[in-house]
């Protein structure tokens, strides 16, 4: 049973932690251990992008919504999780709150909210396959969602807000993004791929958009891709620099949602696009 | 004006940015505007302060209430022992440090509601990150806003290096908050007058630091500090929040003299 302690001065409960300093590396060590226990390691979270497919209309993401309802009407069940991107609205209200000179914490407040806008549009043409936008704060009714067949829509900007830490390099731009918050949330949640649907191939050596000679890499692992990290990536710098001493996301696959059946082939676990992988 | 297939953009200078990197000041000719920066942004320790009880905290109230009418106080609440009993429990369980960091942010949160309840005949209201905004409004009424120290990343909370504790607690929520407001100094109140080059709960030689920079601090590479580690490295890049104030409040007077700006306790800056 636990056990209170005043001997000091201060109130203590008996744990392995009690009176430590929580910044002592030796301290820290103690909390670590070989294995971590994966919550729901069975979901598959999939990153529509912004930029890259919502702001390219019908054309873009109605033949998505196609292969989505196609997806969920097959034989293997998926538990996906769906996010998209804010897109050019992102970028409008980045470029506005920077030359109004706001802080990097109120940028980072101000730009979930046009991610959702694009959140409640994908939802508005999924709803009839069982779509639903899932808040934040219910964070633990996604196993009901899922177990009940239905397919959540989460916002990936994760919730830094106000409290979005300084970036390097004198850099001015939060870099906790659409792409790094589905990575963490699917971490957390201990589950093992993340397929982001882009409107490039896969990932390059350098942005396609701008160099014709730009060249796929179509498989590489996390360590090799470290060794050099492109200038111009097409996810977010942090998603790779947190990735590699997250435990439990092994696979992350970049795939081209201009190209139908691309989404469905990743799912089926097929090398299509990019795949980076974590040994 | 475009092919159905292209993708349409409003004109803005970000607009072709990929936003997968941090950007650059100067090519956006970037001049931040400082929030509040007149709100003393003050952390009330978990394990230092609160989990002592009345003896600790009564004595500070009382500078607390004193300051109040010069000050605009903005008291954040760290955790304690109990907020490191959730951390054991749920490192024996395996858990990820998302959860450690959603759960262990309880913790400060019932410290910031029973530091309202004792402000509460002074001004003293229990403020959720959500409210932030309405912190103009609380200074005009005369409050105490209290908050959590905590910083609202909870579930999104990185994966630490070393083992599970979340690298963003309380501290680096309190400096995340003065750099959001534009403070130019973040006040912690511990039960030690600062920084010592050794513990000085268990060496009574240890010798007070009373000024240092982030740089000295990072290359020192100490195995154990008095804020927490990633705090020093934001710092380095922080673009207000360029000083962090470490005062025994259990040493009478100590609050006052930091709020009027004495260089009391230790100072770690950002050069």
């Amino acid at each position: 049973m636990s056990k209170l302690i005043t001997d000091d001065g201060r109130t203590h409960i008996e744990s392995t932690l009690m009176r430590e300093s929580l910044v002592d590396r030796r301290v820290i060590a103690k909390t670590s251990s070989e294995g971590e226990f994966a919550i729901m390691p069975d979901v598959v979270m999939v990153g529509i992008g912004g930029q890259s497919i919502f702001d390219r209309g019908k054309g873009a993401v109605r033949p998505l919504v196609e292969e989505l309802r196609a997806i969920r009407a097959g034989k293997t069940k998926h538990k996906i999780v769906l996010s998209v991107g804010g897109g050019t609205r992102v970028r409008h209200t980045m470029s506005v709150a920077l030359d109004l000179g706001l802080p990097l914490g109120g940028v980072a407040q101000l730009v979930g909210a046009m991610e959702e806008c694009n959140a409640v549009f994908l939802n508005a043409l999924l709803a009839k396959y069982g779509s639903i936008v899932m808040q934040r704060e219910h964070f633990w009714e996604l196993p009901l969602y899922l177990e009940s067949g239905m397919l959540p829509i989460v916002i990936s900007i994760p919730p830094y807000h106000f409290w979005e830490p300084p970036p390097e390099d004198n850099g001015i731009l939060p870099v906790h993004g659409s792409d790094f918050g589905l990575f963490i949330h699917a971490e957390v949640l201990g589950a093992r791929r993340i397929i982001f649907v882009k409107d490039e191939d896969g990932l390059y050596d350098k942005d396609p958009k701008k160099h014709v000679d730009a060249k796929l890499i179509a498989h590489t692992t996390l360590s090799d891709l470290m060794k050099n990290l492109p200038d111009e990536l097409i996810l977010d710098r942090s998603l790779f620099t947190t990735w590699e001493r997250a435990r439990h996301i092994k696979h992350v696959q970049i795939v081209n949602g201009l190209v139908p059946g691309q989404l469905t082939k990743a799912l089926a676990g097929e090398p299509v696009g990019t795949v980076i992988v974590k040994e | 004006m475009n092919s159905p297939h292209e993708r349409r953009k409003l004109p803005s200078t970000l607009a072709d940015s990929a936003l997968t990197s941090p950007g650059d000041a100067r090519a956006l000719n970037y001049s931040p505007v400082a929030m509040m920066p007149d709100v003393k942004v003050l952390k009330m320790g978990g394990q230092s302060v609160m989990d002592r009880g009345r003896a600790a905290v009564f004595p500070i109230l009382d500078e607390l209430v004193a300051a109040k009418d010069a000050h605009k106080l903005l008291v954040c609440c760290g955790g304690g022992t109990r907020a490191r009993h959730i951390y054991a429990v749920a490192s024996d369980l395996e858990l990820p440090t998302g959860l450690l960091a959603a759960l262990g942010g309880y913790v400060p949160r019932q410290n910031a509601r029973m530091m309202q309840m004792l402000l509460a005949k002074h001004g003293g209201i229990y403020i959720m990150n959500d409210d932030f905004e309405k912190l103009p409004l609380y200074f005009n009424l005369g409050c105490i806003p209290i908050m959590t120290g905590m910083p609202p990343f909870g579930y999104w909370e990185k994966p630490s290096e070393g083992g599970r504790i979340p690298e963003h607690r309380t501290d680096a929520g309190v400096f995340l908050t003065a750099e959001a407001l534009g403070v130019k100094r973040a006040i912690f109140i511990k039960d030690e007058a600062g920084l010592f080059d050794d513990d000085p709960k268990k060496n009574k030689a240890a010798k007070h630091i009373p000024r240092i920079t982030a740089r000295e601090l990072i290359k020192a590479d100490l195995p154990d500090m008095v804020l927490e580690r990633i705090v020093i490295q934001y710092l380095t890049r922080a673009r207000f929040c360029t000083e962090l104030q470490i005062v025994n409040g259990l040493e009478r007077g100590m609050i006052t003299r930091a709020l009027e700006g004495e260089d009391v306790g230790t100072l770690i800056t950002a050069a």
